[in-house]
């Protein structure tokens, strides 16, 4: 989970995280516990940890395994493939200044759980 | 837990099937769908959050692509806590690297394009992996656009550091152009930089 904007800008200044390689090239390579990551536990929380990296070619294998091809849940409609593609209207791009209207509560649009 | 080594293999290989390969961060994907009678950001809706490789690939399995969207729409991929605009507070002093790509090539390259960009910034291969706050992609009549987007365009190093990953990371060739732009910049000012 990454830092919160606040935090964020908190820690702008700070010096980079020196960062260590450790090559995964199998998932029973992976620790066992979802809170820890090859080689140390988790990099926000621990100095001396490691961030997670996965290469193309290991996020590639894993796009047709059972559980990639699993359905997702609450996908808004007419997104999902094969679903009747809706025309629409278009006419010419929003402004920025359209986007400026009206700014809801941030936390409104976060209340979305898995 | 399993004794030998046979046992241990399949004992791993059940693993791997049911285990999920959790992301450095936690991304939710959104969704752009033109409708003049909606503001811009009634017009924007949230596909999905996830924090997992294969919750992702679930997603990107199952919607259409790019190249299959309505002209006028956007897919976007956010750091959970960032919403996709650039009145937020982490895009606020922040810009963009934009790639455009010409309609020739919605057909054949846009999508590979999307894709790859996609999992360059969940993989977190960037040295700056922590001032990337996520990517959009317009699909347009005039021409479709792969955005991502840094938090702070002061940072030199951190902003071509980005750029150069990027270029690499979509092996993209000298017909394509990559344009470094600030949020804050009006329509017709330069790019900062171009690589």
């Amino acid at each position: 989970m990454s830092a919160s904007p606040i935090a964020r800008q908190a820690c702008s200044h700070a010096q980079a995280i020196p960062s260590k390689r450790v090559l995964v090239t199998d998932a029973s390579q992976l620790p066992e516990l979802y809170s820890s990551t090859p080689g140390g536990t988790l990099y926000s929380t621990t100095p001396g940890g490691t961030r997670i990296i996965y290469e193309r070619a290991f996020l590639m294998n894993l796009k047709n395994s059972p559980l990639s091809r699993t359905p997702p849940s609450n996908i808004p409609s007419g997104l999902l493939r094969g679903s009747p593609n809706v025309p629409i209207n278009t006419k010419r791009s929003p402004s920025r200044q359209a986007a400026k209207q009206k700014i809801d509560d941030p936390q409104e649009q976060f209340e979305i759980d898995l | 837990m399993p004794k030998n080594n046979k046992q241990q293999k399949t004992y791993s290989k059940a693993v791997a099937k049911i285990v999920k390969h959790p992301l450095n961060d936690r991304w939710t994907m959104w969704y752009l769908k033109q409708d003049q009678k909606k503001s811009w950001e009634e017009m924007l809706d949230v596909v999905h959050s996830f924090e997992m490789v294969e919750d992702f690939w679930s997603i990107y399995n199952h919607i259409r692509q790019p190249s299959e969207l309505n002209q006028g729409n956007d897919y976007s991929l956010f750091k959970y806590n960032v919403r996709p605009m650039w009145e937020d507070a982490a895009n606020k002093n922040g810009g963009r690297w934009v790639l455009c790509v010409d309609k020739l090539y919605r057909r054949t390259k846009l999508d590979e394009l999307w894709l790859d960009t996609l999992l360059c910034i969940m993989g977190e291969s960037f040295e700056f992996h922590e001032d990337i706050n996520g990517a959009v992609v317009n699909v347009r009549h005039g021409g479709d656009r792969i955005a991502i987007w840094t938090a702070d365009s002061t940072n030199k190093r951190s902003v071509l550091a980005i750029g150069s990953k990027l270029r690499e990371y979509l092996r993209l060739g000298p017909e394509f152009k990559l344009y470094y732009e600030l949020h804050s910049a009006s329509k017709d000012t330069e790019p900062l930089y171009i690589i």
